[in-house]
C-alpha cells in the first residue's frame, strides 16, 4: 500500500471474491432455495411414487412424506428468517444510506416470508387430495 | 342461466356483448351436469373478486394520482405494502386455493358404470360404448350419447396427434394423448343437446372437429344403445339400392363399416346409424340430402386436408342415390 | 508474480473531487475520447459494436418485427370477424398463428428485454460501455439473421404451422420445412439470447460505477440480474428440447414417438418449463421500467427498495414452479397439478407487492402527471384485469373449462400488454429524451395511448365471453349458430383500432422535426442516465462517478458537472484503447480497468457464419451448414485471439483521483471468468434436462429401458470417464505449472491433454455404436447424452488448443494466464458432464 490514505480496497486473492460475492448473493436466495427443493421433492416424489408404486387409492405415505418434508422446510425457513432478522433489525430505519449488509439481510427476510407462504401452499394439495387419479 | 335470460329480456338488442347470450350450444356458462355446475358456481364467485379487487387497486391509483395529491406518510404507506400486499392476497388467494383443491377430487370421481372410449382422429371422433360387464363395445362415431343423472367414464386417447375433448356444458376438457389413455369423467344432469369441440391445436381442420352429446333419461339411453348395437337396416327404396351399389363401387366400405352389410372397413367413421346422428363430418353439417351431397363430392373444400377424397367425378343423380342410402341408415 | 494490488486512495475525498481539472487538460482528453470512441460512418459503420448503437438497432429491429407480427395478427381477425369467413385458408391461417405467436415471444418480447438493457444499462451504471461489446453486437447479428430466416418464411408459404409450442406428434410429422425453420432459426435466437443475458449478469456485477453497492444500484439492474438468471435456466431446456425434436426430425430418433417408447408430454414438459419463465423474463423487465419511472413521476424515492428486490426474487424463483398449469388437462394425477395449482397462487404475492410499492410511492410522494405515468396507469389497469384472470386459471378445475379458449387469449394478452407492452410504450415515452436529447409529441402521444387503450379493450375483454360461450384458440373459421359472431366481429373492430394507435405512434417515433430539448434532464429525475450533457458525444460518460445514493442526481448535488468536467475515474484514454472500470460485486470498489473490444467486421462474420450453420440444414445442405458452421468457429477463435485478454503494456495505470489499478486480471477477478462461469451454469443446465428426459421415460413408461436391451458397453463408458478425467487432471496442471513459471511442464501438460480427451470421447462414442437409436426412446436417450458430451468434448479440446498455442507464441505466460483460468473453469463443469453421463448410461440402467 502506498500513500498517505491506506486505500480501502481489500485485495482479495483469487476465489476469495467470488466466494465472498456468491455467498452474499446466495444467503439471500437460500429460503426461496429451500422453496424450489421442497417443491421439487413433492413434485418429482408424487410422479415417481404415483407411476411406480402407488396404487390409485393408496397415497398415504406419500402424503405424510410431504406432511413431514413440509414441517422441515418451513424449520429450515424460520431459522433463516430469524437469521436474516438479525442482519437487519438493530439499527435505525434510515432506509436511504442502510450498508450493504444489512440490506441483504433485509431482503433475505423478506423472502423467508414469501418463501414461508409458498410452502405452505405448496403442501395444502396433501391435504385436500388422497388419490393418484 | 336465469340470470342471462333475464338479462336478454331487458335489453334484447342494447347489450350487444350478451346478444349472443350465455347459453350458446357450446356455452361453459349454461351448465347441463354437476362438474359444469360446480365450475359455473366457481367462475361467478371468482368474477365478482376479480371486479372487487380490480375497482380497489385502479381506484386507489386513480385516487392518489389525480383526486387526491397531498403527500401521505410513510407509515401509512408501509401498512398498505404490509397489509394489501402480503397479508390481504395471502390470505384471499390461500382460501381461493383451498377451495379449488377441495373441488378437484370431485370433478375427477370414478365413473358410475358405463364407459365411453373415445379416440380422437384426424379430423373425428371414434366413439366405443362399453356398458358394465360387455365384453365387445357398441361402435359409433361422432356423436356421444350420456345417461342423465349417473356418472360416465370416457377413456380417451388418440391416434396421431393430440386433440382435446370438451362438452362446455357438462365439464372440463381432456387432452387425448396418442400412447396414453387419459380419463374424464361427466355427471349430465339436464336432457338435451350440447355441442363439442376439439379444444387442442391438430393441424389443419382442428376447426372443423366439433361433435354433438346428447344427454337422455336413462330408459332411452338404454333403448337407443340396444339400437345403436343392432345392425344396419337394409336399403329399402330402389334408390337406395343403387346408392348401396355405388357405396360399394367407389369403395367407400374399403374405410367405413356398415354393420350388417359386407362394408368393414376401420379407417373412417363407422355409418351403421349414421342418419340417427344429430351431425355430419364431425359435428359440421347436417344429416340431410343436399348436406349429403355437398360433402361427399366436395370433402376437402369443406375440410382441408380430410383424408377422405372429394367423390367429385360422381353427378348429381349418383351423389342423390348414395346419399338417400346414407340417409336410410337409421 | 507480479502484484496486481490497487494503490493510491479510494473512497475519494471530497477535497479531492472540488479540485478543478484545467481547460487545455480538459480538451486534450475530451478529444483522445473522442477519437476512441468515434462510430465508424459509410459502410464501416456496420462494424460497430458500441451499446448505443447497437441497443439503437436492436430495439428498431424488435419494433419491425413487432409490427410485422401485428400485421399477421390483423389478417387473422379479419378472417375470424364472420364465420366461415374464405380470407385466409386452415394452412396459412395457421401459418400467421404460429409465427404471431413465435414472433411476438422470440422476436420482438423478450429480444426486447436485451436491446433494452443494452442500450440503457451503461448509463444506468455510469459505464462507457458493456463488458463486452462485441458480444452485443454479434447477438445483434444473430437476432437479425435468425429473425429475418424465421419470419421471412411467411413470406413463402413455407412457415412453421403448428403454434408457437410445437407440439408433437404434429409438429414433428409435418412434413414442411416449416418445423425446421422454427427449430434451428429459433435455436440461433435462443443462444444469442443466452449470450447477451451472460453479459448483462456480468455487466450488472462486476461494471458498477465505484461505490455504487449491490443496495444502492438502480433497481432496473436488480431486475436484470434476476431476468439474466432466469433466461440462463428457463432456454436451455427449450434448447436441450429443440436437440431432441431434431434429432427425432432429421435422424428419426424417437424421443416424443409412443409406437416406440418416446412421449409427447415429455416435449410439454422442456417447452413450458422454458415457457412459463419466460412470461416472467418479458414481465418483469417491463416492471423494471416502471420502476424507474415511478419514483421520478413520485419526485421521491421508491418506498420499499427491498420490497422490489425480493419481489424480483421471489417471482424469479417462484416461476420456475408453474410450468405444469399449462399441462392442466394433459391427465396428469391431480396431486402433480395441484402442487402446480399452488405455487401459481403463490407466485401472486410477489408480484402484487410490486404493485402495491409502486401505488404507495406515488401516494407518499408528489405525482407529477406525464405521459409515461398516463401509460403506467394504463398498463396498471389492463395487468390487473389480467392477473385476476390468471388467479381464476391457476385454480386447475376451472382451468379445465376454460384452456385453450379465447378465454385465455384474452388473459395472455391482458398480461402481455398490461405488464409488458404498456410499461415498454411508458418506457418509450420516459426514455427518449435521453436517447436522442428530443421529446416525443404529448398530443400524439395521448391519441396513441387511448387508441391502443381503448381499442385492445374493444378487443379482448369480449374475448372472455367468446371463450366461455366455447370458442377454443386456434381455429380458423366458426359456425354462425354458436353465439359467437358478434363478439368475434368486436373483436375485430378493436384489432384495427390498436394498428391505428401504433401507426400513430411509429410516426411520431420516426418524424423528423422534433424540437431538441434545453433541459437534459426533462423529468427531473435522480438516477445516473440523465446525468449526460445535451452534446452528442459517443463515449458514454465523460468521467465515471463516484456513488454513495440511489438517486445520485437528486442526492449528490454536484455530481453532474464533475462527471462533464471529467474529474472523477477514467476521464482520459492516453493509450487510446476503449477502457470501462470493474467493479466488486458487493461493494462496488474498483478493482481493475478492464479494456473493451473495439469496432471489428469479425463479430458480422461470425453471426453471418453461424447463422448458416444453423440454417443451411434447414434445407438438408448438411455439408454446407457443417463448413459454414466451421468457418464460424474459425471467425471466433480469431476474434477471442486478437481482442481478449491480451498482455497489457503497463501492468497499472492511473485511473483518476489518485487511484492505481491493474490493467489485467485472471480467474474469478476477471470478468471473462465471470462470464465463462455464468455461461456454463446455462450449459449444465441443457444438460440436466436431458438428463431430465431419462428419468422421464422411466417414470411414464413401463419398458424403460426395455426388457433385453443393449446397454452401453460398460467397460468402454468406464475407460472413456477415466481419460477424459486425466485431460481435466492436465488441464489444472497445465494451469498450476504455468503459474509456477514452469511454461515447458504447462506446454507438455497441455499436449497430453487433448489426446487424453480425444481418446475418451472417442471410447466415449464406441461405447455405444452397437446401439440402434432409431428402433426405441432408450438407446436414443443414451446416444443424446453421448453426443452431448462428445460435443463438449470437442469444444474442450479446442479450447486446450488454443491455451496451448497462447503458451507458444506467448499469449499465455506465468503472469497473463485469464485464459487458462476460462478453461480450467469449462473442464470443471465438463468432467462433472462426463461423470454424470457415464453414470447414467453406464450405471443407471443396470440399477433401474
Amino acid at each position: 500500500m502506498k500513500g498517505d490514505r491506506v486505500t480501502g480496497i481489500s485485495h482479495r486473492q483469487d476465489q476469495d471474491e467470488f466466494r465472498g460475492a456468491t455467498g452474499s448473493l446466495f444467503r439471500i436466495a437460500l429460503a426461496p432455495t429451500i422453496w424450489a427443493f421442497h417443491f421439487l421433492f413433492c413434485y418429482a416424489g408424487a410422479a415417481v411414487w404415483c407411476a411406480k408404486f402407488g396404487t390409485p387409492g393408496g397415497i398415504a405415505f406419500l402424503r405424510l412424506s410431504i406432511a413431514g418434508l413440509t414441517v422441515l422446510a418451513l424449520l429450515a425457513i424460520a431459522w433463516q428468517g430469524w437469521r436474516s432478522y438479525r442482519q437487519w433489525a438493530p439499527h435505525d430505519h434510515d432506509d436511504h444510506v442502510e450498508g450493504s449488509h444489512r440490506f441483504l439481510g433485509h431482503a433475505a427476510l423478506l423472502l423467508s416470508v414469501i418463501s414461508f407462504v409458498g410452502v405452505v401452499y405448496v403442501a395444502m394439495p396433501a391435504l385436500f387430495i388422497g388419490s393418484c387419479l | 342461466m336465469s340470470i342471462c335470460r333475464r338479462i336478454r329480456a331487458l335489453h334484447p338488442v342494447a347489450l350487444p356483448l350478451l346478444l349472443g347470450g350465455c347459453d350458446g350450444p357450446q356455452s361453459a356458462l349454461r351448465p347441463g351436469g354437476q362438474d359444469a355446475a360446480q365450475l359455473y358456481l366457481l367462475f361467478v364467485v371468482m368474477l365478482v373478486g376479480a371486479v372487487v379487487l380490480w375497482l380497489a387497486l385502479n381506484g386507489l391509483f386513480f385516487y392518489f394520482t389525480r383526486v387526491n395529491q397531498q403527500q401521505f406518510s410513510l407509515r401509512h404507506g408501509n401498512r398498505i405494502i404490509i397489509g394489501a400486499g402480503v397479508i390481504l392476497p395471502t390470505v384471499v388467494v390461500g382460501s381461493l386455493l383451498a377451495w379449488g383443491l377441495s373441488i378437484m377430487p370431485s370433478q375427477r370421481a370414478p365413473g358410475d358404470g358405463l364407459v365411453i372410449r373415445v379416440t380422437g382422429e384426424e379430423w373425428w371422433w371414434r366413439v366405443e360404448y362399453w356398458p358394465p360387464g360387455a365384453d365387445a363395445p357398441i361402435v359409433s362415431a361422432n356423436e356421444i350419447r350420456f345417461p342423465a343423472g349417473s356418472r360416465t367414464e370416457l377413456r380417451l386417447t388418440a391416434r396421431t396427434y393430440i386433440h382435446s375433448l370438451w362438452i362446455p356444458s357438462l365439464g372440463g376438457k381432456m387432452d387425448m394423448i396418442p400412447g396414453r389413455e387419459t380419463v374424464l369423467t361427466l355427471h349430465p344432469d339436464l336432457e338435451g343437446f350440447y355441442r363439442g369441440q376439439c379444444a387442442e391445436f391438430c393441424g389443419a381442420s382442428h376447426a372443423m372437429m366439433a361433435f354433438e352429446s346428447v344427454v337422455m333419461a336413462p330408459d332411452d339411453f338404454d333403448a337407443w344403445l340396444a339400437h345403436e348395437a343392432a345392425p344396419a337396416s337394409r336399403p329399402q327404396t330402389p334408390m337406395q339400392v343403387r346408392g348401396q351399389d355405388i357405396f360399394r363401387d367407389e369403395g367407400c366400405g374399403a374405410c367405413h363399416a356398415i354393420r350388417g352389410t359386407e362394408f368393414t372397413g376401420s379407417v373412417g367413421p363407422d355409418l351403421t346409424h349414421l342418419a340417427s346422428r344429430h351431425s355430419l363430418a364431425a359435428g359440421i353439417m347436417e344429416v340431410e340430402r343436399d348436406d349429403l351431397m355437398r360433402w361427399i363430392a366436395h370433402t376437402r373444400d369443406i375440410k382441408p386436408q380430410v383424408a377422405m377424397p372429394p367423390y367429385d367425378w360422381l353427378d348429381a343423380e349418383e351423389l342423390a342415390a348414395l346419399a338417400a342410402y346414407l340417409e336410410s341408415l337409421e | 508474480m507480479i502484484d496486481r494490488t490497487p494503490q493510491g486512495i479510494y473512497p475519494p475525498t471530497e477535497a479531492m473531487l472540488a479540485e478543478p481539472v484545467p481547460q487545455d487538460v480538459r480538451d486534450a482528453q475530451e478529444d483522445r475520447l473522442r477519437r476512441v470512441w468515434k462510430t465508424k460512418t459509410g459502410i464501416r459503420y456496420l462494424m460497430t459494436v458500441n451499446n448505443s448503437e447497437v441497443g439503437k438497432w436492436y430495439s428498431l429491429t424488435c419494433f419491425a418485427f413487432m409490427l410485422s407480427a401485428g400485421v399477421l395478427a390483423l389478417l387473422m381477425r379479419v378472417q375470424l370477424a364472420f364465420p366461415g369467413m374464405q380470407f385466409l385458408d386452415a394452412d396459412r391461417f395457421n401459418q400467421f398463428f404460429t409465427m404471431h405467436g413465435s414472433a411476438m415471444m422470440f422476436l420482438f418480447a423478450v429480444p426486447l428485454f436485451e436491446a433494452m438493457a443494452i442500450l440503457i444499462l451503461p448509463a444506468f451504471l455510469g459505464a462507457r460501455d458493456m463488458p463486452f461489446p462485441r458480444l452485443s453486437a454479434f447477438g445483434y447479428w444473430s437476432f437479425l439473421i435468425g429473425g429475418v430466416f424465421v419470419l421471412g418464411s411467411v413470406l413463402f408459404d413455407a412457415a412453421p404451422k403448428s403454434g408457437w409450442f410445437m407440439y408433437p406428434p404434429l409438429a414433428t410429422e409435418d412434413p414442411g420445412v416449416g418445423s425446421d425453420i422454427w427449430l434451428l432459426g429459433l435455436s440461433f435466437i435462443e443462444i444469442a439470447s443466452i449470450a447477451a443475458a451472460v453479459e448483462l449478469i456480468v455487466g450488472v456485477l462486476k461494471c458498477r460505477p465505484p461505490g455504487m453497492r449491490i443496495n444502492t444500484m438502480p433497481l432496473y439492474a436488480w431486475y436484470v440480474l434476476v431476468v439474466g438468471g432466469m433466461i440462463l435456466f428457463a432456454f436451455p431446456p427449450l434448447i436441450a428440447g429443440d436437440l431432441l425434436f431434431e434429432l427425432e426430425r432429421a435422424l428419426d430418433w424417437p424421443f416424443f414417438d409412443p409406437a416406440r417408447g418416446g412421449d409427447p408430454i415429455f416435449w410439454q414438459h422442456l417447452f413450458w418449463i422454458f415457457g412459463h419463465p419466460e412470461v416472467y423474463i418479458v414481465f418483469l423487465p417491463s416492471v423494471a421500467i416502471a420502476a424507474m419511472i415511478v419514483p421520478t413521476m413520485a419526485q421521491r424515492p421508491i418506498v420499499g427498495y427491498s420490497w422490489i428486490v425480493l419481489s424480483a426474487v421471489g417471482t424469479g424463483f417462484l416461476s420456475f414452479g408453474l410450468w405444469v398449469h399449462h399441462m392442466f388437462t394433459t391427465g396428469l394425477p391431480m396431486i402433480s397439478l395441484a402442487f402446480f395449482s399452488a405455487a401459481s397462487e403463490a407466485v401472486v404475492i410477489p408480484t402484487g407487492i410490486q404493485l402495491f410499492v409502486f401505488l404507495v410511492t406515488l401516494m407518499v410522494g408528489r405525482v407529477q402527471k406525464s405521459l409515461p405515468l398516463l401509460w403506467i396507469a394504463g398498463g396498471l389497469a389492463i395487468f390487473t384485469a389480467g392477473g385476476l384472470t390468471g388467479i381464476m386459471l391457476a385454480i386447475a378445475p376451472f382451468d379445465w373449462q376454460v384452456h385453450d379458449t379465447y378465454f385465455i387469449v384474452a388473459h395472455l394478452h391482458y398480461t402481455l400488454f398490461g405488464g409488458m407492452v404498456l410499461p415498454v410504450m411508458a418506457g418509450v415515452y420516459y426514455f427518449f429524451p435521453f436517447f436522442t436529447r428530443r421529446q416525443l409529441s404529448v398530443r400524439l402521444g395521448r391519441w396513441a395511448f387511448w387508441l391502443i387503450f381503448g381499442g385492445f379493450n374493444l378487443t379482448f375483454l369480449p374475448m372472455h365471453l367468446t371463450g366461455l360461450l366455447g370458442m377454443p384458440r386456434r381455429v380458423f373459421t366458426y359456425q354462425p349458430d354458436l353465439g359467437w359472431n358478434m363478439l368475434n366481429l368486436v373483436s375485430s373492430v378493436g384489432a384495427f383500432i390498436i394498428a391505428a394507435g401504433f401507426l400513430v405512434f411509429a410516426w411520431d417515433l420516426l418524424r423528423p422535426g422534433k424540437p431538441r430539448l434545453q433541459d437534459p434532464n426533462p423529468w427531473k429525475a435522480g438516477t445516473l442516465e440523465w446525468s449526460a450533457t445535451l452534446s452528442d458525444e459517443d463515449w458514454g460518460v465523460r468521467s465515471i462517478p463516484f456513488i454513495t445514493s440511489r438517486y445520485p442526481l437528486w442526492d449528490q448535488p454536484r455530481l453532474v458537472e464533475r462527471m462533464a468536467e471529467g474529474r472523477y475515474y477514467l476521464p482520459d484514454a492516453p493509450e487510446g484503447h476503449r477502457e470501462t472500470l470493474v467493479t466488486s460485486v458487493i461493494d462496488g470498489q474498483p478493482v481493475q480497468v478492464q479494456r473493451v473490444t473495439g469496432d471489428a467486421w469479425i463479430t458480422l462474420a461470425a453471426a453471418v457464419f453461424i447463422g448458416g450453420c444453423f440454417i443451411l440444414p434447414t434445407f438438408h445442405l448438411y455439408v454446407a451448414g457443417a463448413i459454414s458452421g466451421l468457418l464460424g468457429v474459425a471467425c471466433i477463435i480469431y476474434w477471442l485471439w486478437t481482442s481478449t485478454a491480451r498482455i497489457p503494456d503497463k501492468e497499472m495505470k492511473d485511473a483518476g483521483l489518485g487511484l492505481r489499478l491493474p490493467t489485467y486480471a485472471a480467474g474469478p477477478q476477471s470478468v471473462g471468468w465471470w462470464a465463462m462461469w455464468i455461461t456454463m451454469l446455462g450449459d449444465a443446465t441443457a444438460f440436466a434436462s436431458i438428463v431430465f428426459g431419462f428419468f422421464f421415460y422411466w417414470t411414464a413408461g413401463t419398458d424403460f429401458p426395455p426388457a433385453g436391451a443393449d446397454h452401453a458397453d460398460g467397460m468402454l463408458v468406464l475407460l472413456s470417464t477415466l481419460l477424459l478425467t486425466v485431460s481435466w487432471a492436465m488441464t489444472m496442471a497445465a494451469r498450476r505449472l504455468n503459474r509456477r513459471g514452469s511454461v515447458t511442464g504447462a506446454r507438455a501438460a497441455l499436449v497430453a491433454a487433448p489426446l487424453a480427451a480425444l481418446a475418451g470421447g472417442g471410447l466415449l462414442v464406441l461405447s455405444v455404436l452397437d446401439l440402434s437409436p432409431t428402433s426405441h426412446v432408450y438407446p436414443a436417450v443414451i446416444c443424446a447424452l453421448v453426443i452431448w458430451t462428445g460435443a463438449h468434448v470437442l469444444v474442450g479440446v479446442l479450447m486446450q488448443g488454443y491455451c496451448l498455442a497462447g503458451l507458444v507464441f506467448g499469449k499465455i505466460d506465468p503472469d497473463h494466464d485469464a485464459d487458462l483460468w476460462n478453461v480450467s473453469l469449462f473442464w470443471h463443469f465438463h468432467v462433472l458432464t462426463v461423470l454424470v453421463t457415464a453414470a447414467v448410461i453406464g450405471l443407471a440402467p443396470r440399477l433401474l
